[in-house]
């Protein structure tokens, strides 16, 4: 950090400009801004909302260098710590949870729309750019060399002095959405939870499966769960494999897994 | 000692000093909500309900006599956080009042079968059994009173904030929980649930256009204190881009939560798909404290460059009142008809808020309050009129509801003339002091193009009211059914109110009159 923010101290007392960026600093830009920007586009047009999350992850990570780059260490730390690593885990393992393989349709509901979008932000960010790019900034002193050290004291200093209300209103905000969770997701049971006993009987009413379910596998050759095992006349089971795995079409048969000679003997047998 | 620790050790840190006594409403509000979140957590489901609503009606009550006890006040508190001051108090007490009309109608048990307009249990999948068994077990989803008086308390802070960052905090307090209520209607949940996710969605959208432009007016001015900004930009000898596009991008935020085009397409969405308790005190409250935060922005900070923001102010505002009306009048459900009319009514209060001047300010005030009394009690109306499905939306389904049932009828025909503005009713003081205001800070060509628009908007508000006393009933067992106490005192003191602010409206506008200055 020493070497990237050589040049900024001198520069708090050097009014006459604008603050000028140091050798290191320029570098540390022009390297990871690129990566940012890249990132940022890569995350909207990736089709995987995985892949969407983990390039989020690298633009949070290059803007904590760029706090950390500008003085703000305390910032920088808390960017990498809460929202790349708490917040954005988080969101992979709700990804996981969702499952990775749904991807979102892409399908257009309305004609045209995409396009429209594409060239409203164009326009956008055109306007923002000639906007910013022409405004006139003002000469700021910059933090000065002590703000590094003082960083966290000064942040702590507005928050519970000058936005202590905000600070505190923000718990509102907390609250709302805990018990928002609550109430989009957590189902409360209507009539009791019914007994081993009673599910017991009510297997036996229903009169279906009463026994385990037989296990996959043939035995002594293959036991994967992807083959299902044999009934005494040789007919594989439905019942001892994932109907899952069979809806995919991974299942294989165990006659197509032997080798040609037994199950030529297995067919004379028949 | 290392230079960390020795920095530590000399800060001194002043300890916060809150006035507690002023922010009193917002407290209490809070104090409520949180207690319902515990009742939530520790009663009895069977007790719920009943200590819900006491706590919500008895917090909303009594932070309203704090507010009235804050008569007259005129400072900053709270670090210099909140303004207390006549418009902030005037628009929480407005804002207050709405509340507990909205509570009493979502509380209202005796219109649907199952109970209140809001889910039995939010999270069970539509149309599942999951769902049947809910409604059958007969439990409500009593969470919907904390989280409503959770709003309630953003919509008290957005108005007062005087830090653009207090007020971004405001504003997400006010809508999370206004998303999530959204998604929870009984019937048509499908419905509901989308308009809650297009709010969501749009309104972080928006959020994000008002936070960016707060960053803008930081970089331009080195300060997010409203008055920060004024003295930034009084400094300063011409507009700046930074000014300019963090002005735009603040307003972008604001007019978003108060429905104005082009940023109103969610309104038609959301006010359809809600709860029509809950788009009846969103339409009403949610105007006021967005309105508020407007005008405390325009007008405290960034008054300064009133000549640079007008004209896209006189852009936003015709484009409002044109949307709003014509557009009104293609639609066929009752709860769509309103939403574009308040849009409409969004581009009326524009031109009050275009006037920059103490008028200005006033008469938007008064017609925030004459407007909301108007829209929770034509919401509460729309409840009444239900078929076996529900509410009965549909245009068609309201044919001949004159001769059925003259009383309900005549009472949403009183709301539809004050929409429209006619003579008596509240409308037309508010629209007309609206108007003279704008007339006077010489907005003129806006004044006639408001009163045009007023006539297409009587259009169609005609329409309904012909469509109800004049065409023949259709047969799908469409019918008004009698409410509880609860929404029967909520219809009535907004019909009251109607013809109140419409006959007298002297001490109304009077007090309007004397809130009218912002505290700097």
């Amino acid at each position: 950090m020493r070497t990237i923010l050589a040049g900024l101290p001198g520069l708090a007392a050097a009014t006459a400009t604008a603050p000028a960026m140091g050798t290191g600093e320029v570098w540390l830009f022009w390297i990871l801004a690129p990566i940012a920007v890249l990132a940022a586009l890569g995350m909207l047009v990736a089709k995987k909302a995985v892949h969407s999350a983990l390039l989020l992850a690298l633009v949070m990570f290059c803007l904590a260098v760029f706090y950390i780059a500008e003085q703000a260490p305390f910032l920088g730390i808390v960017q990498i710590v809460v929202y790349t690593g708490a917040v954005m885990m988080l969101f992979l393992f709700v990804l996981m949870l969702v499952g990775v393989d749904s991807s979102d349709s892409l399908v257009e509901t309305l004609r045209g729309q995409r396009l429209a979008g594409l060239l409203a932000g164009a326009g956008f960010a055109a306007l923002l750019m000639g906007g910013i790019g022409s405004a006139a900034l003002g000469t700021r002193a910059g933090l000065g060399p002590q703000s590094a050290s003082r960083n966290v004291v000064d942040i702590a200093t507005l928050l519970f002095t000058r936005y202590t209300w905000a600070f505190e209103i923000t718990s509102a905000l907390l609250i709302t959405a805990a018990l928002g969770t609550m109430v989009l997701a957590h189902r409360e049971r209507t009539a009791p939870r019914p007994t081993q006993r009673e599910l017991s009987e009510q297997r036996f009413r229903s009169g279906g499966q009463l026994t385990p379910l037989p296990a996959p596998g043939v035995f002594a050759r293959h036991n994967g769960v992807h083959v299902p095992g044999l009934l005494p006349d040789g007919t594989p089971s439905e019942l001892s494999i994932n109907k899952v795995l069979a809806a995919r079409g991974d299942i294989r048969s165990g006659q197509e897994l032997d080798t040609p000679g037994i199950a030529a003997s297995t067919e004379e047998e028949k | 000692m290392s230079p960390l620790t020795s920095s530590v050790l000399t800060a001194t840190i002043q300890a916060p000093k809150i006035e507690y006594s002023q922010v009193a409403p917002m407290l209490i509000v809070l104090g409520a909500a949180v207690l319902g979140v515990l009742v939530e957590a520790f009663a009895a489901r069977r007790l719920r309900y009943g200590l819900q609503l006491g706590i919500a009606l008895v917090g909303l009550l009594a932070a309203l006599v704090s507010v009235a006890l804050l008569a007259g006040a005129h400072h900053i508190v709270a670090m210099g956080a909140v303004a207390v001051d006549g418009p902030t108090l005037f628009m929480q007490g407005s804002i207050l009042v709405f509340a507990v009309l909205g509570v009493l109608t979502m509380a209202e048990r005796s219109l649907d079968p199952g109970g209140t307009a809001f889910a039995a249990q939010a999270a069970s999948v539509p149309g599942s059994t999951a769902e049947r068994d809910a409604v059958g077990a007969g439990i409500m989803q009593t969470e919907v009173f904390p989280l409503t008086m959770f709003a309630v308390s953003g919509m008290l802070l957005f108005p007062a904030s005087t830090d653009l960052l207090t007020m971004f905090v405001a504003l997400e307090v006010l809508s999370l929980p206004l998303y999530l209520l959204a998604g929870m209607a009984r019937r048509r949940r499908l419905l509901s649930q989308e308009a809650a996710l297009k709010y969501f969605l749009l309104g972080a959208f928006s959020s994000t256009f008002f936070l960016y432009g707060v960053a803008l007016l930081y970089g331009y001015s080195g300060s997010i204190s409203l008055t920060g900004i004024a003295d930034a930009v009084s400094g300063a000898t011409g507009g700046d881009a930074l000014l300019l596009i963090g002005t735009a991008l603040v307003s972008v935020g604001l007019l978003f939560k108060l429905g104005a085009a082009p940023f109103h397409s969610w309104t038609p969405d959301v006010y359809q798909g809600a709860p029509t308790p809950l788009t009846g005190f969103m339409a009403a409250a949610t105007k006021v404290a967005a309105f508020g935060a407007l005008l405390r922005v325009l007008y405290v900070a960034l008054g300064g460059v009133r000549w640079d923001w007008r004209p896209m102010m006189w852009a936003v505002a015709i484009l409002t009142m044109v949307v709003g009306a014509v557009v009104a009048i293609t639609q066929t459900d009752v709860k769509r008809m309103l939403a574009y009319s308040s849009i409409a009514h969004a581009g009326f209060l524009l031109t009050g808020v275009i006037a920059t001047s103490r008028a200005g300010l006033s008469s938007v005030m008064f017609y925030l309050l004459a407007y909301g009394f108007s829209t929770i009690g034509a919401f509460a109306v729309v409840t009444l009129v239900r078929n076996s499905g529900g509410e009965a939306t549909h245009l068609s389904q309201w044919a001949g509801l004159g001769r059925r049932s003259p009383l309900v009828a005549g009472i949403f025909t009183l709301f539809l003339l004050a929409f429209a503005g006619i003579p008596l009713t509240s409308g037309f003081t508010s629209k007309f002091a609206v108007f003279s205001a704008a007339m006077a800070g010489g907005a003129a060509p806006l004044v006639v193009i408001g009163v045009l628009v007023s006539a297409v908007a009587a259009f169609f508000y005609v329409r309904v009211i012909v469509l109800m006393f004049f065409s023949e009933p259709v047969g799908d067992g469409t019918s008004v059914v009698l409410p509880s106490a609860l929404t029967t005192i909520a219809i009535t003191v907004g019909a009251a109110m109607t013809v109140v602010l419409g006959v007298l409206p002297g001490w109304f506008l009077h007090l309007a009159d004397q809130a009218a200055v912002f505290v700097r």
